[in-house]
């Protein structure tokens, strides 16, 4: 009469298992190793670390929102437009070059209202109208970016007037900088939802049988709503953290960004389809890509070529990461 | 309809004072040309258990769904505990205390077994929760709770895809009986003091073994207690130890109403088909002649499935193993099939040693596999009839490079016409059928080759009604005389002895008994011994 558990007997597989189950770790300290044998003095200092740590910041942020997204087997591209309209928002509110407003720790509550708006409005149109939110997305994308370049305007670019401003994200008065410690704050209260949360439970129903969840009685196009103002809340507050170090506004603050934080979601071990991963895997994933980005450097691999190996290294990192999973009737997409 | 009427009238007369607990009034529902509900009147009065029956495609999967929100009628109106409602959807059917256990099981996989019953839970208990945040311990040890009322030791933490099929099934059942305990609660709590629960239970006992449907019905008596059943099933003796009344639909009317006192089996099978008695299933062509061995399994082995697993199917013969939950028998069918890996052994096909094992291979080989779970591994619901047919041999349909729809069609059509799939419609989406008529385009898209050479058949009447299961067991005999081999996972010990020339038994992944039906006669009883 002992309680069922798993089919399987996993006494003997349990340490096969737990290695298999966290490929992505295994992948960042093997990346950690090889970096500091390549580069023993640049490379392995506390220094750099928390250069690693400040690249990864904005993007862990951004990617605690998108995971919710993805778990549900949806997609966000927005992400560089909410990242350039609310970064402008809060320049433009905060004393700068062109405007006189100074809303103080406000500009930063508008923007991040701007990124859960331009969230709410790409869920509605795709929970409405039933447009794929591949689509709706990337066009909030450049909703996004036009909303950021009416802020902009013909003038001068809007400078940020307090000098203190661009440093705040990188000093580190703890040991670590502010803008890694907002992100872990924002990773914590992430993984907060996640597991102790029916918000962060119904995204993984969703991902793993959307019409069970809608016959079940889940209530699936409002959690796709909230899950979607979150996911543009975390893009924004990104966009304002990467403004402040830019110490001006920019449209483009967040090139780049979409592809970086897909890469890392998928890495850490979220599937585009949705159902499993979770935000503690998708730090994991940013500080993998961040790690590859900045060993590239160190170890002088030449800029013509760091586009082109970085991708490899990507695509070595996610075979790594699906090693395990490899069965002949496994499905990916 | 007028029929149906009539005999509504007199049940309504004997009914409580308390109003009925569903009352359907004219309910119509078409999808296009195909009435699936037609007129269709019904009343359920609290504390009843009504045995809903119908062939496949009668329309009661229609009606469920009107009942549960996800359909709204064309016409007509439902009323629940007296008052007329308008369900639009799952939640609002759960808020009036409707609550669903579905045919196809509606489970999250990626889930613990906790979390799949909060999931389906409108409201979360007050104790589940503190401050908005989950209290694991408390879910867990509610779910457990919830569990064991209905005798089942799963622990509530495991993942549900590490649990066996009927397991799972057992934890929706759990998960429904609490939706209508939590149902009742709510209705006992508000002003209206007349709320009953209405709990309908879409086929729950076709993937259930014996003892877990001693389990459900004593779940079922239970609930009548507290609440109302609408009860689905295909096997008739079931439904007539379990149902106070029986309703049969036929082409989407209700053609019977009737207390289970004055009913047969043979008078309901008749209702359902509409035409004569039940014809006894004709003893199958069991031959002693020698035979050519077509598939060899010999010392096959996987930790922790099967072991040392060997046996022989030969051509035109049914080789049928039988075992509980868990014997192995699944996992030794799906590595024949190359679709689940082996450790050791060999497997041998036509005298060649397969190396290099893969489904492709095997279907190459002419191995042909009806998986048990029709909803998740046969059939593809978005592709039509059509295109489902032909997907595992495109050659059938291929001229040159190009698939040609014209063949395609001609073949479905042929097909269509010799298994009677209704609605007679090629180009609509399989999902769209019922349950029994996929069965029979999934079966068909193997037995279009022609030539199979080993036939696979995991639970082939699963689900399906006696009248289509005659049809699917009449096709598989059809392949058998055409040399076909078959190697049959029966759903009940009766089907294995009616069909099988071998019969082996598993248990716990080992070969525990063989009989070559040709020389011994064992009994359900035999088989058993060596199951448990």
């Amino acid at each position: 009469m002992t309680p069922i558990q798993a089919m399987e007997d996993n006494q003997s597989g349990g340490i096969r298992r737990m290695v298999a189950a966290n490929a992505e770790i295994a992948i960042l300290v093997l990346l950690i190793v090889l970096f500091s044998i390549l580069n023993p003095t640049t490379f392995l200092t506390v220094a750099n670390f928390n250069t690693i740590l400040n690249t990864a910041a904005v993007p862990t942020i951004i990617g605690v929102g998108a995971t919710f997204v993805v778990l549900m087997g949806r997609i966000d591209l927005s992400v560089e437009g909410t990242m350039g309209a609310a970064g402008l928002a809060y320049v433009l509110l905060s004393p700068n070059s062109r405007t006189s407003a100074d809303w103080g720790f406000g500009a930063i509550v508008v923007a991040i209202a701007l990124g859960a708006g331009l969230g709410l409005a790409t869920a509605l149109l795709h929970t409405r109208l039933k447009v794929p939110s591949f689509i709706v997305s990337l066009g909030m994308w450049y909703v996004g970016l036009g909303i950021a370049a009416v802020l902009f305007g013909q003038e001068m670019q809007p400078f940020l007037s307090d000098p203190d401003a661009p440093l705040w994200p990188t000093s580190a008065p703890l040991g670590v900088s502010n803008s890694f410690l907002v992100a872990l704050g924002v990773v914590a209260l992430g993984f907060l939802v996640e597991r102790f949360t029916r918000l962060g439970r119904v995204p993984y129903a969703i991902g793993n049988n959307e019409g069970v969840a809608l016959l079940t009685g889940i209530p699936v196009a409002r959690y796709c709503i909230y899950v979607y103002a979150i996911a543009g809340a975390c893009s924004a507050l990104a966009g304002v953290i990467a403004s402040m170090s830019l110490g001006a506004g920019a449209a483009n603050v967040g090139v780049g960004m979409v592809f970086f934080i897909l890469a890392a979601i998928v890495i850490g071990g979220t599937p585009l389809s949705g159902g499993k991963g979770g935000v503690l895997r998708t730090l994991i994933g940013v500080l993998v890509l961040s790690t590859i980005y900045n060993g590239l450097i160190l170890s002088g691999v030449a800029p013509s070529l760091q586009s082109g190996v970085s991708g490899l290294v990507l695509v070595c990192a996610a075979i790594a990461a699906g090693w395990s999973l490899r069965d002949h009737l496994r499905v990916v997409k | 309809m007028s029929a149906a009427a009539g005999q509504n009238a007199p049940g309504r007369k004997s009914a409580a004072d308390r109003p009925p607990v569903l009352e359907l009034t004219g309910v119509t529902k078409s999808f296009g040309p195909l009435v699936a509900v037609d007129n269709l009147s019904l009343t359920i009065r609290p504390n009843e258990v009504v045995g809903l029956l119908g062939e496949n495609g009668a329309g009661k999967s229609t009606l469920l769904k009107i009942l549960t929100g996800v359909h709204r009628p064309d016409k007509g109106t439902i009323a629940v505990n007296g008052k007329a409602v308008s369900l639009r959807s799952p939640q609002d059917a759960n808020a009036v205390g409707v609550g669903i256990v579905h045919q196809e099981q509606s489970l999250f996989t990626n889930l613990s077994v906790a979390e799949n019953i909060v999931m389906g839970l409108s409201k979360q208990g007050p104790r589940s929760t503190r401050f908005g945040l989950y209290r694991w311990g408390q879910v867990n040890s509610d779910a457990a709770a919830i569990l064991k009322r209905i005798g089942s030791q799963i622990d509530p933490r495991t993942k549900m895809s590490d649990l066996s099929f009927a397991h799972r099934q057992m934890v929706e059942i759990g998960r429904t009986i609490e939706i209508a305990r939590e149902t009742t609660r709510a209705l006992n709590a508000s002003e209206d003091e007349h709320g009953t629960p209405l709990v309908i239970l879409d086929e729950p006992t076709s993937v259930l073994e014996r003892d877990e449907t001693e389990i459900l019905e004593r779940e079922i008596r239970k609930l009548k207690e507290i609440g109302s059943v609408i009860f689905v099933s295909h096997r008739l003796e079931e439904v007539l130890r379990i149902c106070d009344r029986l309703v049969v639909m036929r082409h989407g009317r209700l053609v019977a109403d009737r207390p289970v006192g004055n009913i047969t089996e043979d008078e309901l099978f008749e209702l359902m088909i509409g035409h004569g008695a039940r014809s006894k299933t004709p003893a199958s062509a069991k031959t002693s002649a020698p035979a050519k061995a077509v598939l060899t399994v010999d010392h096959l082995s996987r930790r922790y499935a099967f072991h040392d697993v060997s046996f022989t199917v030969f051509q035109s013969r049914v080789t049928a193993i039988v075992g509980t939950v868990g014997s192995g028998r699944e996992d030794v069918c799906r590595a024949i099939f190359g679709a689940e890996a082996f450790d050791s052994g060999a497997i041998t096909v036509d005298g060649a040693p397969v190396r290099g094992w893969s489904v492709r291979k095997a279907i190459a080989a002419g191995i042909g596999y009806l998986p048990a779970e029709r909803g998740v591994e046969s059939v593809v619901g978005g592709l039509s009839a059509a295109r489902n047919l032909t997907l595992t041999y495109p050659d059938k349909s291929r001229v040159g490079a190009w698939l040609s729809p014209a063949i395609r069609n001609r073949l479905a059509n042929l097909w269509f016409e010799r298994l009677d799939v209704r609605p007679r419609d090629i180009g609509l989406e399989l999902e769209r059928f019922s349950g029994g008529n996929q069965q029979k385009v999934v079966l068909s898209k193997w037995l279009i080759a022609g030539d199979l050479k080993v036939l696979i058949l995991d639970h082939p009447l699963r689900g399906l009604d006696p009248g289509a299961s005659e049809a699917v067991n009449e096709l598989i005999r059809e392949a058998c005389r055409g040399g076909t081999a078959v190697l049959l996972l029966a759903d009940t010990l009766e089907e294995a002895l009616d069909l099988g020339d071998e019969i082996l038994v598993m248990r716990d992944g080992y070969v525990t008994a063989r009989f070559d039906m040709a020389r011994e006669n064992p009994t359900s009883l035999d088989l058993l011994e060596k199951m448990v």
